[in-house]
């Protein structure tokens, strides 16, 4: 599956998704998403598995013998190695449609987006940034919103760089 | 940055009599360069605000905003939300997401923040939108786009044609902000600013409550993508490739480890947002 469309089907069915993935290091499947979880069994650097569901820092995998646990998130890649990865997210396509049209003739009519080329060209759109600013939530009204889903400010300090 | 090229080579020979239609800004600039460090460094609150707009405004002549009223407020209250975690609550913070099949984000100073429909539509949940947001949040917070304006000599100049520009809305020094902003979008910000971006955004998200790793879970879905696809070139000429950024998240995100368990909050997203 292309990993866009397999974003998107993910996206549907929320949590439950299976993608692909390879362990770039040796690592253990944990039982659960916790660093001193007891071991289910180690996976070997390169080992593939499925990915069902991420928390926090955790994604819980099916190993390929059929095992179950979890592994830290960024042990994962996905999609396959470097150049082996294939498929578009159609972008170059519509838009070749777009300016090739039936004539052939160059046209960039309902070409929309945000490549190089079309950033080159922008002018200001006055209009439309009003239009964003009136969008703007109040303090007040994101706190709502925030307390509505449960979502409970916290105060961490940054990180020094380097982690 | 031609005529900026011009113009300081005119300040260098100053006075130059034969560019008659300029002569006034180019005295005034002369005025002004001699303080250059100075002026650039004293960028107020107000006028990176006004910077701001000007950059916002040129995005979103290269695409408008999506026309859906309750996505748009969807994401503004997530990202104002989050802005009210960080030191510059205050700031007039506003989002909107671009009508544009390309796979980006952008912030412009003093509060502008924009993803485009192609990246949202490719992400699961309510803290994979905060960790994009807070990325870009974090961008006007570090003044990373100001700071690339002070960088060189020549485009310190432009600030100075730009401070003119706003008090005399001079048409040719609004231009020449116009032309930056286009510059600086397709060129990218230093590697260091997006790297220190990425850790302080999921510091902001879960200061928001959220699970931090949606940024990198983000960063997951690109770095799966083919890398010549076409809606990621813009962005994969301006960033670090995403594999890197996880590296190096992957060590930021330690102290994050108590906050695995906050919510995803993958169903209020697809209320929201969906293809």
């Amino acid at each position: 599956m292309k990993p866009l469309a397999a974003a998107i089907a993910a996206l549907l069915c929320a949590h439950a998704w299976a993608e692909p993935a390879t362990v770039i290091r040796a690592t253990e499947l944990k039982k659960d998403p916790a660093t001193d979880a007891p071991t289910v069994a180690p996976l070997g650097e390169n080992a593939k598995v499925d990915a069902l569901e991420r928390k926090g820092g955790w994604t819980r995998v099916k190993a390929d013998g059929g095992a179950e646990g979890w592994v830290k998130m960024l042990v994962l890649r996905y999609g396959g190695a470097g150049e082996s990865k294939q498929g578009d997210s159609g972008v170059g396509q519509l838009l070749n449609v777009a300016r090739t049209g039936t004539s052939g003739a160059q046209t960039t009519t309902g070409v929309r987006g945000l490549d190089a080329e079309q950033l080159a060209n922008a002018r200001p759109n006055a209009a439309e940034l009003k239009k964003m600013e009136g969008y703007a939530a109040t303090k007040d009204a994101a706190a709502g919103f925030a307390a509505n889903a449960s979502l409970e400010p916290k105060r961490i300090a940054y990180p020094r760089e380097g982690g | 940055m031609r005529f900026l090229a011009l113009l300081a080579a005119l300040a260098l020979l100053a006075p130059a009599p034969a560019q008659a239609q300029f002569r006034l800004d180019i005295n005034r600039l002369i005025d002004s360069a001699r303080d250059v460090g100075r002026a650039t460094k004293d960028i107020d609150e107000k006028q990176e605000v006004e910077i701001g707009r000007e950059m916002a405004a040129t995005l979103l002549g290269a695409a408008p905003l999506v026309a859906h009223d309750p996505m748009q407020r969807y994401v503004n209250s997530v990202g104002r939300w989050l802005a009210s975690q960080t030191e510059r609550p205050d700031l007039p913070w506003s989002f909107g997401v671009l009508d544009a099949p390309q796979l980006n984000a952008f912030a412009a100073p003093g509060g502008f923040i924009f993803v485009t429909r192609g990246l949202l539509e490719g992400m699961r949940s309510e803290a994979e939108l905060a960790g994009v947001l807070a990325h870009e949040i974090a961008h006007v917070l570090q003044k990373h786009h100001l700071k690339a304006i002070q960088k060189s000599a020549q485009v310190g100049l432009a600030t100075n044609v730009l401070s003119l520009a706003l008090q005399d809305r001079n048409a040719a020094a609004r231009e020449k902000l116009i032309a930056f902003g286009r510059e600086l979008y397709t060129r990218g910000l230093d590697r260091s600013d997006e790297l220190e971006a990425d850790r302080l955004g999921m510091v902001i998200a879960a200061r928001a409550g959220y699970d931090p790793w949606g940024l990198p879970a983000v960063l997951q879905t690109l770095q799966a993508m083919n890398p010549q696809d076409s809606g990621l070139a813009l962005m994969f000429k301006t960033h670090p490739a995403p594999a890197e950024r996880l590296d190096v998240l992957e060590k930021a995100a330690a102290p994050l480890e108590p906050y695995s368990a906050q919510p995803q909050l993958a169903e209020r997203f697809s209320q929201h947002v969906r293809p």
